[in-house]
């Protein structure tokens, strides 16, 4: 009953119970919604930088990131990379033979990262035969075709079929010199990595070499991200003379700015609920003052404190949870609508290149926040209530009841 | 042993420049059964005196005994919980709890009391059926008039089956006719229960109907008849 009083004492004051519930709706719903587009933001330049170059787990010679010389391949490479696609859980593994180098055009040089392929496999691991804006991925035979980033073409003032010769370092200190044929030009989201990232067939490198086929990074990707933790066990364990490293090791910043963007929203929603507290705070004092003879003579008929305080904590809480329920189910449609449709954010393409996140942003909340809400708002309806109910439970009834 | 026994009384005011005694050294006994009056002009110390019987005020000086216990040394919990079962209250404004409806008025201080659901709907029913207002139980307070309202108001009293009444200047929002109906009404409950009422007021026709009368002025007892 007492449930019951506080549920109509909200009702009292329709306007000014729904002017705050909508107030705890409107700013739940914005800070959901902002915060899903932050943590979409940071998902989006996850799964870009995997699909792209990263993969789940990558396989080096240990030392390989302090010397990326030609010579420090991983030993047996084909071997394992054999071994690899039987164990369970990798989805497709891919070997790629990495030589640093220039890229030179009639016009211009700039330093490349020269990747060496077998396109079937590649295409298996990473999407860039996704990302074509010209030509193709290697479908055609000819001599020494190339596959490169629009930015480092525009850098380069070359187009689809132009020459462009690239020097390497190869084996025993000898410099290399060759043509190759650009038969694909491709846009990922990210325009560094455009224009310092050039695709060749592994077999066209080996011939340049002048030596035996070797890999110096194999790409895995695993069947799911949840079982990305398993996968790399195995692997680690089976190969414990290799650097195993997982995606988030390799590109630490792009993992700390997904978990950072999930922080930035719990912050974020916090400091709305912290405002909120005292919109409550105010409601609930005015509706406390407004009852000072009723709450003054349910206190002398025998009311104890702890009941007062209780149904004033259960109003509060009423109120700001219908305005929180009302806010996560908007912000929860709206989040669903457009992780469906994506945001456009063509518009900022040049700065979201930069950062290498795609253009059509899809926000998305996990569910443990879903989760985590409810409790953040029951908590602020708490620290809401005391004010008002310290207020309450402090009437003098003998003065109360004579207030008119 | 008297139901309500009074011991050298005082209350003063002393939150302000200059100390107010509302009630001076009043030796009181009021034994079960009584229908007394308390009357005396405004500011005689008639509210006053009925706040420091009813828990709700504490004594300056001396004691108040209910059925033997000096509520005057009870901590704020314990009077709490002494009020609620052993005082019922009506007051001048009626004071019910608007949002909800003659029976729930009624139940909700049983609720307090843990009585059970049953016993509580039960007992509602029969208290308003017993105060004249068997078919407006399910009325809230603004669809009824004054003088229902505060037949409400003596249900609900009653409905924490306490020792006695306390009625402060109860007939002051009606008119004539409500006026001597509730009065017939708090008789009859007198009579037939043997509930002692308590009343503060200066309406001739509560001093007319009471079997005692205890007249105040400037805080001390000047009659008792």
């Amino acid at each position: 009953m007492i449930a019951s009083l506080a549920w109509k004492n909200v009702w009292r004051n329709k306007k000014r119970s729904l002017i705050i519930i909508f107030a705890t709706a409107l700013g739940l719903w914005g800070s959901l919604l902002a915060g899903a587009i932050w943590m979409g933001w940071g998902e989006s330049m996850v799964n870009t930088a995997i699909a792209r170059d990263l993969s789940h787990i990558q396989i080096h010679r240990k030392g390989y990131f302090q010397n990326k010389e030609v010579e420090n391949y991983i030993p047996n490479g084909f071997n394992i990379l054999g071994e690899l696609s039987r164990i369970p859980g990798i989805k497709a593994v891919s070997g790629r033979t990495l030589v640093e180098g220039m890229a030179a055009s009639p016009t211009s040089t700039f330093g490349v990262k020269i990747v060496g392929i077998v396109p079937s496999q590649a295409k298996k691991v990473t999407d860039i035969y996704n990302r074509l804006t010209a030509g193709n991925y290697f479908a055609g035979g000819g001599r020494n075709p190339i596959v490169i980033g629009k930015k480092l073409a525009d850098r380069l003032g070359l187009k689809l079929h132009s020459k462009i010769v690239l020097s390497f370092q190869g084996f025993g200190s000898s410099l290399n010199y060759a043509a190759f044929r650009i038969i694909g030009i491709y846009k990922t989201d990210s325009s560094i990595f455009d224009q310092s990232n050039v695709f060749v067939r592994q077999s066209d490198l080996f011939r340049i070499l002048g030596h035996t086929p070797v890999i110096h990074e194999i790409a895995i990707r695993v069947q799911s991200s949840q079982i990305m933790p398993q996968v790399y066990n195995i692997v680690q364990e089976k190969y414990t003379h290799l650097d195993v490293q997982t995606w988030e090791e390799i590109a630490p910043e792009v993992a700390f700015t997904s978990a950072a963007m999930e922080s930035f929203t719990y912050i974020f929603i916090g400091i709305i609920l912290f405002a909120l507290l005292f919109g409550i705070t105010n409601t609930m004092l005015m509706a406390v003052m407004e009852r000072v003879r009723e709450l003054g003579v349910l206190i002398a008929v025998g009311m104890t404190k702890g009941k007062v305080f209780t149904m004033i904590l259960l109003e509060t809480i009423i109120l700001s949870i219908t305005g929180g329920v009302a806010g996560i189910v908007i912000g929860g449609l709206t989040i669903s609508y457009f992780s469906r449709t994506g945001i456009d954010l063509s518009a900022l393409a040049s700065s979201m290149e930069t950062f290498g996140t795609s253009t059509s942003l899809r926000p998305f909340l996990p569910l443990d926040m879903y989760i985590a809400l409810p409790v953040m708002i029951i908590i602020t309806a708490i620290f809401s209530a005391v004010l008002p109910a310290w207020k309450a439970i402090n009437i003098q009834p003998s003065a109360a009841i004579r207030t008119y | 042993m008297p139901l309500i026994e009074l011991h050298s009384l005082s209350k003063v005011y002393d939150d302000t420049a200059f100390p107010v005694h509302a009630v001076k050294k009043i030796n009181l006994q009021i034994e079960k059964g009584e229908f007394t009056a308390i009357v005396g002009p405004s500011g005689s110390g008639k509210t006053t005196l009925l706040n420091l019987i009813g828990g709700l005020d504490k004594p300056t000086e001396g004691s108040v005994s209910i059925e033997g216990v000096d509520i005057s040394t009870l901590k704020s919990s314990e009077l709490t919980n002494f009020r609620l079962h052993h005082i019922g209250f009506v007051f001048q404004a009626y004071n019910l709890i608007p949002v909800f409806t003659a029976r729930e008025n009624v139940e909700f201080i049983m609720l307090l009391q843990n009585v059970s659901k049953a016993e509580r709907e039960k007992r509602a029913i029969e208290l308003l059926e017993a105060v004249g207002l068997g078919d407006r139980i399910n009325s809230r307070p603004s669809q009824l008039s004054g003088g229902q309202q505060q037949r409400v108001a003596v249900a609900r009293a009653l409905a924490s089956r306490p020792n006695f009444v306390l009625a402060d200047e109860p007939t002051a929002n009606l008119d004539s006719s409500a006026a001597e109906s509730l009065l017939d009404m708090m008789a009859q409950l007198n009579k037939d229960y043997e509930m002692t009422f308590v009343f503060s007021t200066h309406d001739p026709r509560v001093i007319q109907r009471a079997r005692r009368v205890v007249i105040l002025q400037d805080g001390a007892v000047i009659s008792d008849a």
